[in-house]
């Protein structure tokens, strides 16, 4: 018993990562089969791994506190954060094992699954700059890898896969040049040397910012760049686009939550001019999310557009940051939430769309006419996750009694709340086509009940029972309201 | 070779490489552009260690580690081209190819197949 306390002491934080590892070990030795019975073993032998790495990664953190070396950084932000991965990856093994198990690779791109994992975790948690480059242009080869691998019979999405990951590799390389920047700032290794060196007002680190921005901006697509992300989302197999969803895009917030505290720092003492730029952005970027989603009819794309609308929330906080209404530990939870907000709903709505893909033959929305007669449980259900899309609209409450109305800047607070009310408007919108399409009359006039398996309804009722608790614990905290758990607060974490 | 001279040496490079992106419509003169951005990050690591910092390794050993895992991504891409693309996607790609195109549908209308 001694000697494995030792070692877990020793592996600290990274039991995750070895036991997840050891998973891969595993099925490697299977790797070539194409027998069943292997996949469905080394579907267990996955998940096992997965739910004891999620378990490790709290115990661990629980057991030993924070962690902190030249190699590594592991506190409550990471806690959460390789959870996020940990959580996204299980149903991602979900999504494979349900649509890919024919496929002959498929415990090849299990092993990729779990690859990518163990890159993505390593980039979280890195605390050095080698560390990090490193483990993320692994992440990046890896999710390549996997997205090629889950598209190998489809021909036509190969120049939209090739066209994809261009961009990301173009990402890399701009981070590698912006490390070359901080290095000769005053030969920086890691984040915190340069938060507590007195060099952090050093030209070179905004010339890196700089060039770390326009890297993140590529990396995620955002307006008006965003034509090989649609392309690929169009004409993907649904588990390759939810792996573009719920690991690549995740994994690219934590590295902006990464470089937050530098980036607050130099936002924060930012003019009024830079307040009004991230503005303008993050409007943009919201606003034509909003409008490609509400003029297309494709389903996949309908979604592709309001994944970047909830991107361009990240730029919104940041503005909002800048300007003074929110402090920096609220951009942190705020920025947070929308991730957790992002991967709760997506998740659980992308699955029941693809069935209802599966089923009609077309990824229109005509598709889902009369679902809502014909489904009343998951629609629902669907409903309750769409409505949590509106949480954004909160963002007017630290406008309304924002400090800037004293301060004299009245009109940058107008503004932002005239952008909040635009996007929010124009995002509602979306949500009711979509809902008003499930409860109109399909053209044939009979609707044809679509068959999920029993599962599927424990699933997407796990996900809305969460949504609901987590809004009305937010709401009522928000509200100053005692929620009767005691002395417990979400905003009490320091991250 | 004075500092101020390597400092404006490799702002050129870097400058070539992003105009190269910009401007390139082929895949090949993409890829060497890329190499333009990635040859300026590594004389300015070589450049600093040297001049700033009295050989420091730190700034070698991101070079190797980096070089390494960056042109082993690319390698995976061009070895993808070759493999899995038709001859037809990739005469698009060595003759009619911008990384950053922008057409009506990306953000208005249908995406025609």
């Amino acid at each position: 018993m001694n000697f494995l306390i030792y070692i877990s002491e020793k592996i600290n934080p990274l039991q995750s990562i070895i036991v997840l590892s050891a998973s891969v070990l595993i099925s490697s030795f299977f790797a070539v089969s194409g027998r069943k019975a292997f996949k469905k073993f080394i579907i267990v032998i996955t998940f096992i791994s997965l739910i004891s790495a999620f378990y490790l990664n709290i115990y661990s953190f629980i057991s030993a506190g924070n962690f902190s070396s030249s190699l590594l950084t592991f506190g409550t932000l990471q806690v959460i954060e390789v959870s996020m991965i940990l959580f996204s990856t299980l149903n991602l093994l979900l999504f494979i094992a349900i649509y890919e198990i024919d496929c002959n690779h498929f415990i090849k791109i299990l092993m990729l699954l779990l690859f990518s994992a163990i890159c993505a975790i390593f980039v979280v948690v890195a605390g050095n700059f080698i560390l990090f480059f490193t483990s993320l242009t692994l992440f990046v080869l890896t999710i390549f890898q996997l997205a090629a691998s889950l598209n190998l019979n489809i021909s036509k999405s190969r120049p939209h896969i090739l066209g994809y990951f261009l961009r990301p590799v173009l990402t890399v390389i701009l981070f590698f040049f912006g490390f070359s920047l901080f290095y000769g700032a005053a030969e920086f290794k890691s984040m915190d040397q340069i938060l507590n060196s007195e060099s952090i007002s050093n030209p070179l680190i905004a010339l890196g910012l700089i060039i770390f921005g326009i890297a993140m901006y590529l990396y995620f697509f955002l307006f008006p760049f965003q034509n090989p992300y649609l392309g690929m989302v169009k004409r993907s197999r649904f588990s390759s686009n939810a792996v573009i969803w719920f690991l690549y895009f995740p994994v690219g917030f934590f590295i902006f939550l990464k470089f937050g505290d530098l980036y607050n720092y130099y936002i924060g003492k930012s003019s009024i001019y830079m307040s009004i730029t991230f503005m303008v952005i993050a409007f943009v970027c919201m606003l034509a999310g909003n409008i490609g989603a509400i003029t297309t009819g494709s389903i996949r794309r309908i979604l592709s557009f309001l994944f970047l609308f909830f991107t361009g929330i990240f730029l919104l906080n940041l503005s909002m940051f800048s300007a003074g209404i929110i402090s920096s530990v609220s951009t942190k939870w705020i920025n947070m939430a929308n991730i957790l907000l992002i991967m709760l709903s997506f998740i659980p709505i992308s699955s029941v769309f693809n069935e209802v893909e599966k089923n009609t033959g077309s990824d229109s929305i005509n598709g889902l006419a009369g679902f809502g007669r014909s489904n009343i449980f998951i629609v629902i259900n669907l409903i309750i996750l769409f409505l949590s899309w509106l949480m954004p609209a909160l963002y007017i409450l630290p406008l309304m009694r924002s400090r800037m109305v004293s301060s004299g800047a009245v009109a940058l607070n107008i503004i932002l709340m005239a952008i909040i009310a635009i996007v929010i408007i124009f995002l509602t919108v979306n949500i009711f086509r979509v809902i008003i399409q499930f409860f109109k009359r399909s053209p044939g006039g009979t609707v044809q009940k679509i068959r999920f398996p029993r599962f599927f309804y424990i699933y997407i009722t796990f996900f809305t029972l969460i949504i609901l608790a987590v809004s009305v614990l937010c709401l009522l905290e928000i509200s100053g309201i005692s929620t009767g758990t005691g002395s417990f607060k979400i905003t009490d974490f320091n991250l | 070779m004075s500092f101020q001279f390597i400092i404006y040496f490799n702002l050129a490079l870097f400058l070539l490489g992003v105009f190269g992106i910009l401007y390139s419509k082929d895949i090949v003169s993409l890829f060497i552009s890329y190499q333009f951005i990635i040859i300026s990050a590594a004389v300015n690591f070589l450049s600093f260690s040297k001049l700033l910092y009295k050989y420091s390794m730190w700034g070698v050993i991101f070079i190797i580690f980096g070089v390494v895992s960056i042109y082993f991504l690319m390698f995976c891409i061009i070895y993808y081209i070759y493999m899995k693309l038709d001859p037809l996607q990739k005469r698009v790609f060595y003759r009619n190819f911008r990384l950053f195109k922008i057409t009506r549908s990306d953000w208005w209308g249908e995406d025609n197949l």
